[in-house]
């Protein structure tokens, strides 16, 4: 599903990844951990192309990103559902309209979209907020709309930031509890998080980073 | 699904930003008003210039020698050119009686002349395609070469008058259009750029979450076109409650409105031309966009 190959991103001239080499299948659920800096949200945007390698190679459900042209690169985000760190989420309609967006941009029919973004609501309990702005709800809110709207479209690849950041203890479990089973009907699943007690014990691929580079990626 | 969407979209962003869309709107019908405005009197020149062409005759002045065969000869030789539309013949006693009636009052300069002075003449009439300067004198210094013909007499002032009127008009009312039409592309570009802008972070989340360019560049197309068509529709508004006020209003007090002609059927397509205008600005505004 994922493939790095020697994949070096600098920002001006500061390396915030390194020859990282790594693969993950069809179906696989992975963690990439480590401290603030480390390159986690950049090896993520490079997976969904808001960013380029400065070098490496990087193929995503069977594209090469390096030769996919400017016209494809929307078919292959509509592939895959993102949590993203800084939420993302658009104050100018409400909660409701922020996740069907994703499924107007893929030319859904009303009635498909109404019953799919109740039923993503629901997943995540916010069923009760769908007419409120983001602005007006908590940021462990916010961050369950952020993940209604990744999940709505049932992606072939999910990729989620910090998904538990503002999250309690509880309702993080929860969240991860819907992440298994997303992954349990053949979505990938790629989190990046610095809370070990996400992926402690699951027996789940950890992808360690340090400065950049990948130290590790054995199971905890 | 996408056009309603898209549709929804834009009269969301349009009454969002009521402000500055109705500030460029309202640019636009001024715009759009002025050049209507201004088209009034060229229109009106253009009326009459384009009658000027039937009003327009040559008179070629026969010798006193000619009979009838030699006459119709001379018309003969003239009707072989293409440039010729009719001919009239004018005897010398009908030229006087012309030239009587016109100087009705005045009939004590024909008192004691006993023959008449004038000449036969032909007038010929020219078709309105000829009906300019350099044709025209080439045309009359051919027919001066046909025997029989003393003289040619044409307004040549008129004449020149009639084609420098026409050309002036085009070329004047072509550079105004195309200033004009410059102007309220730019403002629809501007006011199309401006929305973009403050709309980066959302099409930013859009491109992200997949969309494709169609579905991004549609609503400010859409916007485009409302703000060009309401500044083309206002300005027809304007333009037939001006007219009305100085051409029915004032009519009354100073009579030469009443002659002015209104170019009402093009004037209703100021609405179509709002929004093409507000189109290519929006075209222009979006430019290529990247990912
Ligand atoms: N747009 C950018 N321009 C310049 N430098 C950047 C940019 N984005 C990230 N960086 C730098 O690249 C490095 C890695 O950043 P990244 O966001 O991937 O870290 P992270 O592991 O996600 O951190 P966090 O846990 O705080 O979210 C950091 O040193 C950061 O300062
Ligand atoms: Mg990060």
């Amino acid at each position: 599903m994922i493939e790095f190959f020697d994949v070096t991103k600098e920002y001006n001239n500061q390396t915030a990844l390194r020859n990282i080499t790594f693969s993950i299948e069809k179906g696989e659920m992975v963690f990439v951990t480590g401290t603030s800096g480390s390159g986690k949200t950049t090896l993520l945007k490079l997976i969904y192309l808001a960013e380029k390698p400065d070098k490496g190679e990087i193929s995503v459900a069977g594209w090469e990103t390096e030769k996919l042209k400017e016209s494809s690169i929307p078919l292959l985000r509509r592939n895959v559902g993102i949590v993203f760190q800084d939420f993302r989420l658009l104050n100018n309609r409400n909660v409701f309209e922020n996740v069907a967006l994703v499924l107007r941009i893929r030319n859904m029919n009303e009635k498909d979209i109404r019953t799919k973004v109740y039923h993503s609501l629901k997943t995540v309990n916010l069923r009760h907020k769908s007419d409120s702005v983001p602005e007006a709800l908590s940021g462990g809110e916010q961050q369950r709309v952020v993940i209604a709207r990744a999940i709505v479209a049932e992606p072939t690849l999910l990729l989620a930031d910090e998904p538990t950041g503002n999250l309690d203890v509880d309702t993080a479990a929860g969240i991860m509890r819907i992440f298994n089973e997303i992954n349990a009907k053949g979505t990938t699943v790629l989190i990046a998080t610095h809370n070990r007690e996400l992926f402690k014990n699951t027996g789940r691929r950890v992808l360690r980073l340090d400065s950049g580079n990948l130290v590790g990626e054995e199971a905890e | 699904m996408t056009v309603p969407y898209s549709l929804r979209l834009s009269l969301q962003r349009l009454f969002g930003e009521i402000w500055i869309n109705l500030l460029s709107i309202l640019t636009i019908a001024a715009g759009l008003f002025i050049v209507s405005l201004s088209f009034i009197p060229v229109y009106n020149l253009d009326v009459v210039a384009k009658k000027l062409p039937d009003k327009f005759s040559m008179i070629v002045y026969l010798d006193n020698s000619l009979n009838r065969n030699d006459i119709n000869q001379v018309v003969n030789s003239l009707k072989k050119n293409k440039e010729v539309n009719s001919i009239r013949y004018i005897s010398k006693d009908e030229a006087l009686k012309e030239l009587k009636s016109t100087l009705r009052d005045s009939t004590f300069i024909f008192e004691g002349l006993d023959e008449n002075p004038l000449p036969d003449s032909l007038e010929i009439k020219l078709r309105r395609d000829a009906v300019d300067p350099n044709a025209v004198r080439e045309f009359s210094e051919k027919a001066a070469r046909i025997d029989g013909i003393t003289e040619i007499n044409y307004g040549e002032k008129f004449l020149s008058t009639i084609y420098y009127l026409k050309v002036g008009l085009q070329t004047l009312g072509t550079i105004f259009i195309i200033i004009m039409s410059a102007g309220i592309i730019f403002v629809c570009y501007s006011t199309v750029k401006i929305l973009f802008y403050r709309r980066k972070e959302e099409i930013e989340t859009f491109k992200l979450l997949g969309a494709s360019k169609g579905f991004i560049r549609t609503p400010f197309l859409i916007e485009g076109a409302f703000i060009g068509g309401s500044g083309g529709t206002l300005s027809l508004i304007g333009i037939y409650l001006f007219s009305y006020i100085v051409f029915f209003r004032l009519a009354d007090k100073v009579p030469i409105f009443k002659s002015v002609a209104i170019p009402e059927n093009l004037f209703l397509s100021l609405p179509l031309v709002g929004i093409l205008l507000g189109i290519t600005g929006a075209v222009i505004a979006l430019g290529r966009l990247k990912y």
